[in-house]
């Protein structure tokens, strides 16, 4: 990036840090570097080999290797990123979301370096990481949550099947094993009936030591037809904790979120007063500090069921900032600098229970909807964003990026804002039409599908509202005829065809007319296999 | 190519699955948006071109060629298929896993978004549906058979 301008600090007169090495990639990386630039902060970007002409590198004051492209020899590497930040003489560390953001060994050896980890304190984080001694915290202070266990089932499986009996007998079914140390879906089991009962909770344990190095899982009640509900958090060093909303996050496919607003729609003042307070209670028990986010299941009959405080920045955390005004990023290093929490940030919570604004975001990711989202990497050929008023977009691919096998395969989260529900999903279906994506398959036909779905529409939201609803093969293959026809008009279009053909072109022939041979010739053979990793 | 009569063109959209081009709806309000890619060597020499076409955020490649000289490769190369609605599309395997259920046998006739298969992977059951009404030539997936990506469980004429 190239600016003349030489001014930008002295246009701020107090930064809370001079420079700020940003421990991330992707559009993360620049969404924090944005903000340090309007502070007038200088940023340090890290990158690994796959990533060394990303924007997030060219957008920082300066950049270091940090290692191949596999995560684990890269962006998960804590000493050399901390290094890394010595060596560029970086005040603090923000670590965005995922990758390091959770570890409190990293948050330590921060500290340990004399560098500012931007987030909680490293015991904050160690004690989070335990679902069952949160569970455990939550019902000391009378904050609600799923009835279940709160401790570990036994790690020997024989020993613990009379237990586990009595238990799911206890909690009643259908029920959900869960891992100890669980997040991100891994480690979870529906189990509708005792027969199964073994086999899931040997599974779920199998996955949790892998995924997290610690087998051990519980048993709690699976709430039907709930929705996922989470309250926005921030704390400052001197322990002041204030919810400045909530969200809701029911939009999901295999416990992964795809759509997430704020607020959550349908509830009353009063809910919403009550809901921030459970959340705000249960950042007490933790000695919450920074930006973090408690997350709630909302009954069918309105009750709310704490799940777990996710205590770093949320992918979802620009629809908050939307509906609040507030820059979370920058609030965020404020705190870390010591400062108290900003009027701004105070009024926001008191605001909260009257939200003036609706925004919604959609997660457009590298990923087929129609084979279960499951990721395709490839290379972006044709990037086109939506502009225009009440449409914020966080990305960070540009044509010619290739989004690879190696990391999350989200691109670009598109964001509208509007005065109410109504209006956002009206602005959210214009920008989805204006956004344009070639090369590789993209969750954009999820989003066009879901702003039209009546349930959407009319806010009856629940987390299974996708596994339910979506069904993607006849939506695609009325896409394909109409992609047929679109080549076609193209054609003709180049080749000047009659205008008897151009109007067909156009506009798609009868099934009648196309039977009789005076139409197109089009065939569906059996295709390959082989273009679809 | 030169296109003046709209009867000699052949249009094959790509994807995991076969697809049935449907003809009679209108065009989406949404994004259509075609761009031409580049066609190897090969290709050129045959007058094929290649397009992706995006319609609601779908990406399709789609091949354009001349009928005529497409039914002469399709013979050249004994290929069973016919043009029109009616040829013969085969199901592949989109997930390696296990045969859990199979719904169908030789001979049924079966409607578009029938249940044919289910096939287990990751501790889930993944149904395999007919994109098209039509009757069932073959079933070549067994219950308990483990299967790869890409295998042929059944055959709709």
């Amino acid at each position: 990036m190239v600016s003349l301008r030489k001014d930008t600090q002295a246009r701020r007169t107090n930064p809370p840090f001079r420079r700020v090495l940003i421990a991330n990639r992707g559009e993360i990386a620049l969404r924090i570097m944005r903000a340090c630039r309007e502070l007038g902060m200088e940023s340090v970007a890290v990158y690994s080999d796959a990533d060394a002409t990303a924007r997030h590198v060219r957008a920082a004051d300066a950049a270091v290797r940090i290692g191949p492209a596999p995560a684990g020899e890269s962006y998960l590497r804590g000493d050399v990123i901390i290094a890394a930040a010595v060596e560029t003489g970086a005040e603090a560390i923000h670590p965005g979301y995922g990758f390091l953001s959770e570890q409190s060994d990293f948050a330590h050896a921060c500290e340990a370096a004399g560098i500012v980890f931007v987030g909680p304190t490293p015991r904050t984080l160690a004690s989070l990481g335990d679902k069952v001694a949160a569970r455990r915290s939550a019902r000391a202070v009378g904050v609600p949550i799923v009835p279940g266990m709160f401790k570990p089932l036994p790690a020997d499986g024989a020993a613990a099947l009379p237990l586990m009996a009595a238990e799911a007998a206890r909690i009643g079914w259908p029920l959900m094993v869960k891992a100890s140390a669980g997040g991100g879906g891994r480690g979870m089991r529906r189990v509708d009936r005792e027969a199964d009962l073994p086999m899931a909770v040997a599974a779920a344990s199998r996955e949790a030591k892998a995924a997290f190095g610690d087998g051990s899982v519980y048993l709690e009640r699976l709430i039907e037809g709930a929705r996922h509900v989470e309250v926005q958090l921030l704390g400052d060093s001197a322990g002041k904790v204030v919810a400045i909303g909530e969200r809701d996050c029911s939009v999901q496919r295999r416990n992964q979120k795809l759509v997430e607003e704020a607020p959550a729609p349908g509830l009353s003042t009063e809910q919403r007063r009550h809901l921030h307070g459970l959340a705000v209670t249960i950042a007490g028990t933790v000695g919450l500090r920074n930006a973090a986010t408690a997350e709630f299941l909302l009954t069918p009959a309105g009750e709310f069921f704490f799940l777990e405080v996710n205590a770093r920045l949320q992918v979802e955390h620009g629809v908050t900032e939307l509906v609040t005004g507030l820059d979370l990023v920058k609030e965020q290093f404020r705190i870390a600098a010591g400062e108290p929490l900003s009027a701004a940030v105070l009024a926001a919570a008191d605001a909260s229970s009257r939200p003036a604004r609706h925004a919604i975001e959609v997660r457009i990711s590298a990923e087929d909807p129609s084979r279960d989202f499951a990721p395709v990497p490839g290379t972006v050929t044709h990037w086109r964003e939506p502009g225009g008023p009440g449409v914020r977009i966080d990305g960070w691919v540009e044509e010619g990026t290739r989004v690879g096998p190696d990391y999350d395969p989200l691109m670009a989260k598109l964001l509208v804002v509007a005065d109410d529900r109504p209006a956002a999903i009206a602005r959210l279906r214009r920008a989805l039409d204006e956004f344009e994506i070639g090369g590789l398959q993209t969750t954009l036909p999820f989003h066009h599908w879901l702003a039209d779905l009546p349930d959407f529409v009319d806010a009856h939201l629940r987390t299974d509202l996708v596994a339910r609803s979506w069904e993607p093969l006849p939506l695609r293959r009325i896409a394909a005829g109409h992609a047929a026809h679109a080549v076609a008009a193209h054609l003709l279009d180049a080749t000047g065809g009659s205008s008897a053909a151009h109007t067909m072109g156009a506009r798609p022939a009868t099934a009648a007319t196309m039977t009789t041979g005076s139409g197109w010739h089009a065939a569906a053979l059996r295709e390959g296999t082989e273009r679809w990793p | 190519m030169a296109v003046t009569d709209p009867g000699t063109l052949r249009l094959t959209v790509a994807g995991p699955e076969p697809i049935v081009i449907e003809l009679d709806a209108a065009l989406p309000d949404g994004t259509v948006a075609t761009r031409e890619l580049a066609v190897s060597p090969a290709d050129r020499a045959t007058g094929i071109r290649r397009f992706e076409a995006v319609v609601d955020g779908w990406v399709f490649e789609v091949t354009a060629e001349d009928a005529r000289r497409a039914a002469l490769r399709e013979r050249a190369g004994r290929g069973v298929r016919q043009g029109g609605p009616n040829v013969r599309t085969a199901l592949l395997a989109r997930i390696p896993g296990r045969v859990v259920r199979v719904w169908v046998a030789p001979g049924d006739r079966v409607e578009a978004g029938q249940r044919l298969v289910a096939v287990e992977a990751m501790k889930m059951e993944n149904e395999i549906r007919s994109p098209r009404a039509g009757t069932v030539r073959s079933v070549a997936a067994t219950i308990g058979q483990t299967v790869d990506l890409g295998d042929e469980l059944a055959v709709i004429d």
